[in-house]
């Protein structure tokens, strides 16, 4: 990716700098400091905050070391919430990002009529903000009113009805596959864009063996679409660690914090218990769990996928 | 493209095993068609309901269609305001990101910076954080310089966090411009600026439009900034100002709401028509390509 500019290079930053000093005001001074105010340093504020407890208002901070930490290993809240996010990842993983994968497969086969207004219909929930795609729901799952609940009787199957949010037992999935609903087209196009990039070949070779479509996907479709499949995992896992719109619109979090996942207990143990100290105890957890599941994925899977 | 080698692949196998797939195949579409048409059909015909009509039952098709749910719902809400804030925010929000983005993204596709993997690295933990981890401090910094509660204050914080999408999408983009056009303009004389300015930032005009459209989107849907760091409703965006929905003033009947939501989300779906074909066109991944 040599350009012209860089002859003069001698490979040093400042050389680079001295040569190039507009790019590096402006392409590299002020994105850095710009990062510096509103990203690397609140992050190192959030850990200073950790060691501290403090209730947003008062001019003092008060140093209590690990405390906050050890807190947390006992807080039950905690554990619902760290053991929710792996559900809702897990449902992420199951339901949006493979359904996106057969869609997009079906469509490039051309097994279906009208490929691209199924597209279209699928798509278009990504561009829906969650709080309108939860208030939907919210009105299509009532239980009195609400048309799934209504279609379930009519067809005989009223004995599935549920209380969608407030049922301890499924709220959480509930939310999960809401959530699907409206990501599922990302997933769909990333793998459509990498089906288009599969060389024709590959899938001629695999036509002249004799392959299904079953065998197509397996042995040829997924392997060739490793690197998409890393980055939407990682799309899916970094999506299911923010979750927090439809929980802030539908229920809090509500029954018993048994649909609390970790992005929307930071947000009321600090906005509405006032613990700042103990949020940020919880948002450093959640970094380090970001942080180190990233380190795996581009030090694995990921590997070239981000090569520059 | 792989499209029809993937579908002769069961041709060739006598007639019943190349119809099964297809059969299979549309059928399983239909369904999923219902399943992601369905929620959005019953929500508009539920907006143009009367509260009588209401009652009859989710599918029962609205026999005098009505504009006052929409009507109620605007007054009620105040979506006047909330419209223009959400355009505001989404309008400079972007303007603001891509602005921050042009510069690094050229040098990222174009020259040979020292230690920019390090700098790939930061765009990436930019596009990756989780943004309720820095709610506090990002609190504290808007109270500081006095932002907080302001329209500028969030348009500044929305253009900072949507300046690595703009920058990864962008310099994709660029890096297709091929080099030997600017070359040109090198062996002219012409300084860096020059070339960005008047060589690579023209070429790149539909790149922008696309990452500009894409982050318009993803400010009007964004959510937990405008929550925590505004207090005055004259100043929410749509999806803060919409939470009031979920009461039982508004629920009491689903007409209402369900007019709230297709306002809020009528300027997006003009903008969906508009671009569709740019916006899912899988630019998005070719922004992490190489």
């Amino acid at each position: 990716m040599a350009s012209s500019a860089s002859r003069f290079d001698d490979g040093t930053f400042v050389g680079f700098a001295r040569r190039h000093v507009f790019v590096t005001m402006f392409g590299v001074a002020v994105p850095l400091l710009v990062f510096a105010c509103f990203i690397g340093y609140p992050i190192v504020y959030t850990i200073y905050l950790s060691f501290f407890e403090w209730n947003g208002m008062a001019p003092q901070k008060k140093f209590v070391g690990l405390a906050n930490y050890a807190y947390l290993l006992h807080d039950k809240y905690f554990y619902i919430a760290l053991v929710n996010n792996a559900k809702w990842l897990i449902v992420s993983l199951v339901f949006p990002v493979s359904l996106g994968f057969l869609i997009a497969y079906v469509m490039k086969a051309r097994l279906v009529f009208a490929p691209s207004l199924l597209r279209t219909i699928v798509f278009f929930p990504v561009t829906m903000s969650l709080i309108a795609v939860g208030l939907m729901f919210l009105l299509i799952l009532n239980p009195v009113f609400g048309a799934f609940d209504t279609l379930l009787r009519s067809v005989g199957l009223g004995f599935l009805v549920h209380e969608w949010f407030g049922d301890y037992r499924i709220a959480l999935y509930t939310l999960a596959v809401i959530s699907g609903w409206a990501f599922t087209g990302m997933p769909m196009i990333f793998y459509f864009a990498g089906l288009g990039d599969v060389p024709k070949e590959t899938f001629d070779a695999a036509r002249i063996e004799g392959a299904g479509h079953w065998r197509m996907i397996r042995s040829v479709a997924l392997p060739q679409l490793r690197p998409v499949t890393a980055i939407i995992v990682m799309l899916t896992l970094f999506e299911s660690l923010r979750a927090f719109d439809l929980i802030a619109v539908l229920t809090k979090g509500a029954p018993f914090g048994m649909t609390n996942v970790l992005g929307y207990l930071v947000y009321m143990e600090s906005f509405w218990n006032s613990r700042f100290g103990y949020g940020a105890a919880l948002s450093v957890v959640i970094l380090v769990i970001a942080g180190s599941l990233a380190a795996v994925l581009l030090g694995k899977v990921l590997k070239g996928a981000f090569d520059v | 493209m792989s499209d029809a080698t993937l579908n002769a692949s069961a041709m060739r196998r006598g007639s019943f095993a190349s119809v099964l797939p297809k059969l299979a195949a549309t059928l399983l579409m239909l369904v999923l068609a219902a399943v992601w048409l369905g929620p959005l059909l019953l929500i508009v015909m539920t907006s143009i309901k009367s509260n009588a009509e209401f009652l009859a039952g989710p599918f029962a098709l609205p026999r005098s269609p009505t504009i006052q749910p929409y009507i109620d719902v605007w007054f009620g809400l105040g979506f006047g305001t909330l419209l223009r804030n959400s355009l505001i925010y989404a309008t400079a929000g972007s303007a603001l990101a891509v602005m921050l983005a042009l510069v690094p993204a050229f040098a990222l596709s174009r020259m040979n910076v020292p230690g920019r993997k390090w700098i790939f690295g930061l765009l990436l933990t930019g596009l990756m954080l989780p943004q309720q981890t820095v709610l506090i401090p990002l609190y504290d910094t808007l109270r500081t310089f006095h932002l907080l509660d302001t329209k500028i204050g969030l348009i500044i914080v929305h253009g900072v966090y949507g300046m690595p999408l703009q920058a990864l999408i962008l310099r994709g983009f660029m890096t297709t411009i091929p080099p030997e056009i600017e070359k040109a303009a090198y062996v002219e004389g012409a300084t860096d600026f020059q070339v960005f300015w008047k060589v690579i930032l023209p070429l790149s005009v539909p790149g922008i439009l696309v990452g500009y459209t894409l982050n318009f989107i993803a400010i009007w849907k964004e959510f937990v900034f405008g929550l925590v760091f505004l207090n005055s409703e004259e100043n929410f965006p749509v999806t803060v100002g919409m939470l009031k929905l979920n009461s039982d003033r508004y629920l009491a009947v689903f007409n209402l709401p369900a007019a709230g939501l297709v306002i809020s989300q009528l300027p997006i779906v003009i903008l969906f028509i508009l671009t569709y074909r740019q916006i899912s066109g899988g630019n998005l991944s070719g922004a992490v390509k190489g």
